[in-house]
């Protein structure tokens, strides 16, 4: 190829000029969701999804994608299909309204983690943890936890154990963020200097 | 960053009207009181199909942007400029990421999109598809087609849709690293010797008109337009966004001694509004469709890519798996 770039002009032959076979489905790999601890003492939050081949690589690309400036405490990933949805509410409904009492189920007991959409727009924020034997039943009782008078227009319900964590020997994974100063806007200050140009500039 | 300009697909004036009319009311009323429209929410088909395009549009131009700076990461001027331009090339590749996303969330594959970019049926911001001859074609880059890209994604990060939205505020966060950067490569320039003047002083004139183009032709207002604005998928016309962009950088750049290669712009003081020389229409088309200096080479590039991490997607595809769209 005939470019500026040596690189480029290096790069192999393969495959067919201007062609490309249509990638078959999940070539791009599942989709993961991704939630972020900005600081110790805040709650998780969502910032987004990554697609990857199984959990683990999800969690490596999250810390990639979501998590290279500022501060990050902690991070956690779970496949797409792990979340259970509730439906989504407007106006001055709250969406635990909708949601019927299933309660009293037999059977064994796990936990499941609840999160809240505060407002339309925003991103869903976790709220805490109840034990449940079933998702549905997680909703009954998340809506006797964590039902105020704030309207919550959406809620998401995920069993604790699908969830890959941070572990505690991974907290350090941050620690060196505030030492990126090249990735921080008020590393480039050039005011200074702009001023000495200006004042040479009008001698 | 990213191109603005976004060229919407004509579509006949009345197909909306084929939509559920209490529905589309609630869904305008839902926009008109300031709510984000989410994916599992009812929207019009052309709604869907609009922001599909645009969003993938935007993705792509981060992809296919990312390559001219990325070219100059090893000749960049020393360790600081390089490590600088590192993390921005990745940032672009990461703003990507979060655009393919929202897209999906409205039911376009990843793979399709990729798909369509190769094969050319998704366009990418025209700007890209020149050459970065010198660093300073680079700084370029970095400060003013950033800035432009600033304005546009303002804009659009006040728009209805939210997964849309909430990658947007990300990205702007990002930007602002970019812009700082940019600015502070071309104050260096401007500041050091004579040939480093010069050089920038060429990258002006070679970018200049891309950068006119950058915003796109003034909207035709038609009825189409009109109800993509109402239902807040586009958020300004191309002139005004290009006249907010001249407010903000034609005083910059003049401050640092430089020419801008146009003897007819200027502010009107009466109606606050820039004059300018029209940019050649006739060559952004030519260009956008695919006769540009570089377009062949960004598409191969990202062809090559494609061909050669097939092997390691084969590798790592997990069989049982399922696909479902993301969910915000």
């Amino acid at each position: 190829m005939n470019s500026l770039d040596p690189r480029v002009i290096r790069l192999p032959d393969i495959g067919e000029v201007g062609r490309i076979n249509p990638k078959p489905a999940l070539d791009q790999f599942g989709t993961y969701e991704v939630f972020v601890l900005p600081k110790e003492g805040k709650p998780f939050q969502h910032e987004g999804i990554v697609h990857a081949p199984n959990l683990e690589m999800a969690y490596v690309l999250a810390k990639e994608t979501f998590t290279r400036r500022f501060t990050c405490a902690s991070l956690y990933v779970v496949n797409t299909l792990d979340v259970f949805v509730s439906p989504l509410s407007e106006g001055n409904q709250n969406v635990y309204d909708q949601i019927p009492q299933i309660l009293n189920q037999n059977s064994a007991k796990v936990n499941y983690e609840i999160y809240h959409l505060p407002k339309r727009g925003k991103q869903h924020v976790h709220v805490g943890r109840v034990s449940a034997s079933s998702p549905e039943e997680a909703f009954s009782i998340a809506k006797e936890q964590f039902q105020k008078e704030k309207i919550v227009y959406n809620v998401w319900v995920i069993q604790s154990t699908a969830i890959r964590y941070t572990m505690n020997e991974e907290k350090d994974l941050w620690l060196t963020l505030p030492e990126k100063k090249f990735r921080d806007a008020a590393e480039y200050k050039g005011g200074e200097k702009l001023k000495e140009f200006l004042k040479k500039s009008k001698r | 960053m990213y191109g603005g300009g976004n060229t919407f697909e004509e579509v006949k004036t009345d197909s909306f009207s084929q939509e559920d009319p209490i529905k589309l009311a609630e869904f305008e009323a839902r926009i008109e009181r300031g709510e984000k429209i989410e994916p599992s929410d009812w929207m019009p088909q052309l709604y869907r199909k609009q922001l599909i395009r645009m969003i993938e549009q935007h993705g792509h131009s981060e992809i296919i942007g990312a390559l001219p700076e990325g070219t100059w990461i090893t000749r960049a001027p020393g360790f600081k400029r390089k490590m600088a331009l590192m993390a921005k090339v990745q940032d672009e590749v990461g703003h990507a990421q979060l655009l393919y996303s929202a897209a999906e969330t409205l039911g376009k594959s990843r793979e399709q999109m990729i798909d369509d970019l190769i094969t050319g049926k998704s366009k990418y911001s025209n700007i890209f598809n020149y050459p970065t001859f010198t660093w300073a074609d680079c700084c370029f880059i970095s400060w003013l087609v950033d800035a432009g890209a600033i304005v546009n994604q303002l804009a659009n990060a006040k728009g209805s849709y939210g997964p849309y939205c909430r990658a947007l505020d990300r990205i702007c966060a990002e930007e602002s690293f970019h812009l700082k950067y940019g600015h502070h490569c071309v104050i260096y320039l401007a500041s050091g010797t004579q040939k480093q003047r010069d050089m920038f002083q060429e990258a002006l004139n070679r970018w200049w008109p891309p950068m006119m183009h950058f915003f796109g032709p003034a909207d035709k207002i038609s009825i189409h337009t009109q109800v993509l604005m109402k239902w807040k998928v586009k958020m300004g016309t191309n002139d005004d966004m290009r006249n907010q962009f001249l407010d903000m950088y034609v005083p910059k750049i003049w401050e640092l001694g430089f020419t801008i290669p146009d003897s007819q712009l200027k502010k009107n003081s009466e109606t606050g509004r820039w004059e300018y020389t029209e940019p050649d229409w006739e060559e952004f088309k030519r260009v956008i469709n695919g006769d540009g200096p570089c377009n062949k080479e960004r598409l191969e590039v990202r062809r090559i890519a494609e061909e050669r991490g097939k092997w390691v997607r084969e590798a790592m595809k997990a069989p049982n798996q399922k696909y479902v769209s993301p969910l915000a």
